[in-house]
């Protein structure tokens, strides 16, 4: 399918003819296929067809749309969209997520704090540890998780240093057990890596 | 005080010597059994035909314990029980329908997960984050973004993973790899992978009413994959072929096996082709160091030109000679020389007991088993990029190092799909 004829199908009210084009547009979509996409962020059912698409699209206004949805996706089309911007690793996006991963009244504290671990940047980082040291405790597992996640993203992208204090964080927040010991084997291979 | 399942049970033993009471012999690991807390706790993630088939090799090992039975079909789960406590002879397994509720259990070691390919992954990611260890039945991944977020979440969380790739521990294909590796038929040069023929399906099955969500969960059935209306013709098993839930356009179906063997054959574990090109349903493939695969047809009807019978055939070449095997256990070689002092015996390649029981030690022991994630990881990549070679109808390069499409933003962008939310790695 050419990108017109997937916008040509966008606009129609056929859902499966919405899903495939989509599916299409992962790899034909260039930025002309993004207000047609942004427009289905916060339509049940479709809206993850969409943002596979807006994933695939590297200009930053697919960026931009997924942002600007998260002021108007509700529920699981609001997670969906938090996600997606952790797997673009959008560094942009990161204040928006702070916020949603503080207010546990957003419903997406969990996806938000998953998202922040992907982009791993220093001010995603500092929230991570906030969380773990003094957050709620049903979203330490989760920010546990994300800091093991955005600690090994920095040590592979040469900052070990930036690293350290994240799994210093996890054993605190978690001194025994299986997250304490991943933490703690991490921290191992950094100082394995620095000497 | 956190306490190991082990230390529970050796301080429930200790509780209990005050009390006059009879202990089975088999609780004791007398009689030739295992004791308890010398056992394995296993708990099962979505059983089907294929996975109870798995459930069998499990139970067939005395220091396994199988616990429970997690899946979205309550008929299933029924199956999956019911099997089980004949087995043991009690009522102690359960059934639940969430997954959560069996990768909550901190008395459980290791996890079957043998779901549709949908699920495969993001199961495996979710119970390496829990702790367990894993036999995860194949394709264990629909992409070649899913194939790297498991082999790199289970070395972070430092499990145990077995891809269901048995073929690795059956006695003619290893045979074969052992004429491969010992250089026995001199310097090889082309390896050749049976795979089904290509094709995927993105049409949508008409919607039925939604079963009772306790009868079959649609939602959680679905999982990661992307929305679709209920039809029971997916839950009862004919899913595949459908692009949504059967990744790589089916090659990875047989060619998580058979690519994944001549990755062995060929000694490139640790790497793979780095050029694809498709003719009709053959791909062809080629290593940096020149050595060539050959993905092409074979079936359940003697398809393809293989010597050897079965499903799942491959063919290692070399310069001296060349030996090809398949399901049926049978082995063929250029020169009956080859099997001189140790041709196996016959073993069909569907037997997955040698590769559980080296699942099994290697979760004792924290050694890698014969398809562990990292090797399976170079495997489905192989797959998954010859797929899309084929759909994009034209040769691609590939780099073994960074993972990715040399110089080719269309293949790159075929290489992940979005989870259907709230699903996430």
């Amino acid at each position: 399918m050419t990108e017109a004829a997937c916008l040509a199908a966008l606009a129609g009210s056929d859902q499966h003819d919405k899903a495939r084009a989509c599916q299409e547009l992962v790899s034909v979509g260039t930025p002309a296929a993004v207000p047609a996409l942004a427009a289905l962020l916060d339509q049940e059912n479709i809206s993850d067809y969409a943002r596979s698409a807006l994933e695939g699209i590297k200009d930053p206004s697919a960026s931009a749309a997924l942002r600007k949805a998260l002021g108007t996706a509700k529920g699981r089309q609001l997670a969906g969209v938090v996600n997606s911007l952790g797997v673009k690793r959008d560094p942009a996006a990161v204040g928006d997520l702070q916020k949603l991963a503080l207010d546990a009244k957003s419903g997406v504290a969990s996806e938000a704090v998953a998202s922040l671990g992907m982009i791993a940047s220093a001010d995603a980082t500092k929230t991570l540890q906030k969380i773990l040291a003094d957050g709620p405790a049903d979203l330490k597992a989760p920010a546990a998780h994300a800091a093991l996640m955005a600690a090994e993203s920095l040590a592979k992208s040469g900052k070990p240093k930036d690293a350290r204090p994240l799994l210093d964080a996890v054993v605190r927040a978690f001194p025994e057990g299986h997250l304490a010991n991943v933490a703690k084997t991490q921290a191992v291979s950094l100082g394995a890596k620095r000497s | 005080m956190n306490l190991t399942r082990r230390r529970f049970l050796q301080t429930a033993t200790a509780a209990a010597i005050g009390f006059p009471t009879i202990i089975r012999a088999s609780a004791l690991g007398k009689n030739g059994t295992v004791a308890p807390s010398n056992r394995l706790t296993i708990g099962g993630i979505g059983l089907g035909p294929r996975g109870r088939e798995d459930l069998k090799s499990f139970l067939s090992q005395k220091d396994v314990q199988f616990v429970t039975i997690a899946d979205s079909q309550k008929v299933r789960q029924d199956l999956v029980r019911v099997m089980v406590n004949r087995h043991y002879q009690n009522e102690d397994c359960k059934q639940v329908q969430d997954m959560y509720d069996v990768l909550g259990r901190t008395d459980i070691d290791a996890v079957l997960i043998a779901t549709g390919d949908r699920w495969h992954t993001m199961a495996s990611i979710l119970a390496a984050k829990a702790g367990k260890d894993i036999y995860c039945e194949k394709p264990c991944s629909m992409t070649i973004r899913e194939t790297q977020e498991l082999a790199d979440t289970i070395k972070r969380y430092g499990r145990i993973f077995q891809a269901g790739t048995q073929r690795r521990n059956v006695d003619n294909f290893q045979f074969a790899a052992h004429l491969a590796h010992t250089g026995k038929l001199g310097k090889i040069h082309t390896v050749h992978a049976g795979i089904l023929a290509l094709g995927e399906s993105h049409k949508w099955l008409p919607e039925e009413p939604l079963p009772a969500k306790e009868v079959c969960d649609w939602d959680r059935w679905l999982g990661p994959a992307p929305w679709r209306p209920y039809n029971k013709e997916y839950v009862n098993g004919r899913w595949r072929g459908y692009y949504d839930f059967h990744g790589g356009a089916a090659l990875p179906e047989w060619g998580a096996h058979t690519v994944d063997l001549c990755q062995w054959g060929a000694s490139a574990d640790h790497t793979t082709p780095v050029e694809y090109e498709a003719d009709g349903q053959t791909i062809y493939a080629k290593y940096a160091n020149g050595v060539k695969m050959v993905m092409r047809l074979s079936g359940f009807k003697g398809e393809g030109n293989w010597v050897v019978p079965g499903t799942c055939p491959v063919r290692f070449e070399g310069d001296e000679g060349w030996v090809e095997a398949a399901d049926t256990g049978k082995i063929a070689v250029s020169n009956p020389k080859l099997l001189e002092g140790g041709a196996p015996a016959e073993m069909h390649g569907t037997d997955p007991s040698k590769h559980v029981r080296d699942f099994l030690d290697c979760v004792k022991s924290r050694q890698q088993p014969a398809c562990s994630a990292d090797i399976a990881r170079r495997g489905h990549i192989v797959s998954h990029v010859a797929s899309i070679g084929w759909r994009l109808g034209r040769k691609v390069k590939f780099d073994p190092v960074k993972e990715v499409f040399i110089g080719d933003d269309e293949a790159n962008r075929q290489a992940s799909r979005s989870r259907r939310s709230p699903w996430h790695a």
